[in-house]
């Protein structure tokens, strides 16, 4: 198949996946939306779809609206980079499941460096999430050490440290160092100079982390597609016994690929506090880790991909939270859209027929094409 | 103090029960080649599901049949998506638990909603002692000094999932179905060479396993809690993955290591009994789990070792 009919079909199989998403979204609405009969219940679900898919960045009135796109774009932080660690240990087959205690204990680390270290401006910054991406990275050696040496499941292990993270947080958080001036469990405040600036200063907590996000997006693809390390990962994904037998150290591949996952969501975690807040109150797992593995299958596990897959779901992430505010839709919907679109982006045989269509036709085409020529050539 | 009194025994078997249901259901799978980790998952929408039946229907006996019903039903969907469409199992499992964690919530919302016209978080406040799964006291068991104050008195569910340890036994390595089971996960071309139907036997293997988290389930929001809460199966769907290998992928030896995790969190909650932090105790049967899952490889890798010496 040519390179643009592979591009049509990618396409064309992506809108049907969200398309089939939103239908099931629609028929989820229609069964809860308001209404005593079936054509207000039809009249109040379409309102609340589109409450969902067009009010995050248009307002009331019709006019395009600011504070929403950049709500939006804010949103995109934390499972930009949730995302781009879940699509470097999914290309190598490393169902590592850990990003989501990972980005909790990035964020965790890098509030503790905000509040207790002294140091100037920007070095304090730099230090703070580059301390909590580490954590996590070193953290992940536990579940790669023990896939890469011993075999076990990395995906049981990662699951497991979730929980433990978030245990020993909320323990350290109770016992040491809660701000018990305060009503709710918050550590004290983090240091002034600690806060990353702002890009857009309406409260949508858009900070200069984005770019960074941007950022990490072309160093992860550079990485991946123009490395050798990046190719070992990526040829461990796709045959693993072909990279064992041309010499490369799989152990070792299996391991940088789940540390450099760890440490992605780690530094995640950590913008995400010093751009979004001035003191650390998560008590449970944020789910930036498992919306993380939604991007990265939307974006077939390509980095440049991520932040188009990060836009598409914090933009419905939003809209879920309007819908419930403004319709009386459940928020939580969001996440069986989610699930939804992503089984079915994963789906290989998914729309194979039309593939296989396609594939039919560019080849008639091309043997036309050479018996055209040759008919030419004939003259 | 001492804490292995018999009520602690008790609560052993009582805490292992919706574990060992649950890696019954990954014992089966693994050895069909049907890694399932939507269990978990499974297990969140049959708890649901269950403690809202036997509400509507009034009969506990129902509940678990709709639970039942739901599990197999979602497993017989990731079937479909897993072996039809050729989604990678792993991630049809991850969609699954992601429906299972937010997907519930909504779900318990928009129900309550639409039948009560009020939106509940939980299902707690319908639930009343008449929906529960009885407990059974065991006539003369019962009055054995010790042992039987251990076994006797728990939930149905429970002397069930005891009995299904044995029938998996017969179901895999006693009935033609069973051999199909195990050669479809061994080698899958070589049984289709033989006029074994995989795919059939691939969907039989996933629907037993989603049955099986289904009554895990149940037990859950239907005796072990007062009805049926959010994330309220707390990761005990991915424990049964870590006893299922720690078993060895063999019924018995998963039932034992079932078993250690109920002897994990019981003795965690003896020891939060005494004013210890409680997130400091919770984290004990996910660290048991890494532990013991190295432990097994360990020991897997120097039987290896072993074999490899004796034949040279």
């Amino acid at each position: 198949m040519s390179r643009k009919n592979s591009i049509k079909f990618s396409l064309i199989r992506g809108l049907a996946a969200m398309g089939i998403a939103l239908a099931v979204a629609f028929l989820l609405i229609l069964f809860s939306a308001n209404g005593s009969n079936l054509p207000e219940k039809f009249s109040s679900s379409l309102a609340a779809l589109r409450e969902m898919l067009i009010s995050p960045v248009i307002r009331k009135n019709g006019t395009f609206s600011v504070k929403g796109l950049s709500d939006v774009l804010a949103g995109m932080i934390p499972i930009m980079f949730t995302g781009l660690a879940t699509c470097i240990m999914f290309a190598a087959n490393q169902f590592n499941l850990g990003a989501e205690g990972g980005i909790m204990l990035g964020a965790f680390v890098t509030a503790l460096v905000a509040i207790y270290l002294p140091l100037p401006t920007p070095a304090l910054m730099v230090v703070a999430v580059l301390v909590g991406g580490l954590s996590v990275g070193i953290l992940m050696l536990i579940p790669a050490v023990l896939k890469a040496k011993l075999g076990v499941s990395e995906m049981v292990n990662s699951l497991m440290l979730n929980y433990v993270i978030m245990y020993f947080i909320n323990y350290l958080m109770n016992s040491y160092l809660a701000d018990t001036s305060k009503g709710i469990t918050q550590t004290f405040p983090f240091r002034a100079n600690a806060l990353i600036p702002q890009m857009i200063n309406n409260g949508s907590r858009l900070s200069w982390g984005f770019v960074v996000g941007l950022i990490m997006v072309v160093l992860s693809w550079l990485f991946m597609y123009r490395t050798r390390w990046g190719y070992g990962i990526r040829m461990t994904g796709i045959n693993q016994p072909f990279v064992m037998y041309s010499g490369m150290n799989v152990a070792l591949i299996v391991i940088l690929c789940q540390v450099l996952g760890g440490f992605l969501a780690g530094i995640g975690g950590g913008i995400e506090m010093l751009g979004r807040y001035n003191v650390y109150n998560w008590s449970a797992l944020p789910g930036y880790g498992w919306t993380g593995i939604t991007v990265a299958i939307l974006a077939g596990n390509n980095p440049l991909f991520v932040p188009l897959a990060a836009f598409f779901m914090s933009y419905l992430t939003k809209g879920c939270t309007l819908m419930s505010t403004n319709a009386n839709v459940p928020s939580q919907l969001i996440s069986i859209i989610q699930a939804v679109i992503f089984i079915f982006f994963a789906a290989q045989q998914f729309m194979s027929g039309y593939r296989q269509k396609l594939v039919v036709k560019s080849a008639q085409e091309e043997q036309a094409k050479a018996r055209q020529e040759g008919e030419r050539s004939d003259q | 103090m001492n804490i292995f009194t018999t009520d602690f025994f008790f609560s052993i078997i009582r805490i292992a029960t919706p574990i060992l249901l649950a890696t019954l259901a990954a014992v089966i799978g693994e050895k069909g080649g049907v890694s399932n980790i939507g269990l978990e998952g499974i297990m969140m929408m049959s708890a649901l599901f269950g403690s809202l039946g036997a509400y509507w229907t009034g009969s506990w006996l129902l509940g678990l049949v709709i639970a039942m019903v739901v599990g197999l039903i979602e497993a017989l969907l990731m079937g479909f998506f897993a072996f039809k469409l050729q989604t990678d199992i792993i991630l049809v499992g991850t969609a699954v638990n992601m429906i299972g964690s937010g997907g519930t919530i909504f779900l318990v919302k928009t129900i309550s909603n639409t039948v009560m016209g009020q939106s509940l978080t939980s299902t707690t406040s319908l639930i009343t002692k008449a929906h529960q799964i009885p407990s059974i006291s065991i006539p003369y068991v019962r009055d054995i000094p010790v042992v039987g104050k251990v076994i006797s008195g728990h939930s149905l569910l429970t002397y069930i999932a005891f009995l299904l340890v044995i029938f998996t036994i017969i179901l895999l390595y006693k009935t033609p179905l069973g051999l199909n089971i195990r050669s479809v996960g061994e080698n899958p071309n070589a049984a289709a060479s033989v006029g074994v139907s995989v795919s059939r036997i691939r969907y039989i293997t996933i629907g037993i396993g989603g049955v099986l988290a289904g009554l895990g389930g149940a037990y859950m929001s239907m005796y072990y809690a007062m009805g049926w809460s959010l994330d309220m199966v707390a990761g005990r769907g991915f424990i049964a993955l870590a006893a299922q290998s720690m078993g060895g992928g063999e019924p018995v030896g998963s039932m034992l290591a079932a078993l250690v995790f109920g002897f994990a969190q019981a003795l965690g909650i003896k020891v939060s009994a005494t004013g210890v932090d409680s997130n400091l105790v919770a984290p004990i049967p996910y660290i048991v789990t890494i532990i013991s899952l190295v432990l097994f490889a360990l020991n897997q890798r120097r039987k290896e070792r072993k074999r490899f010496a004796a034949a040279a």
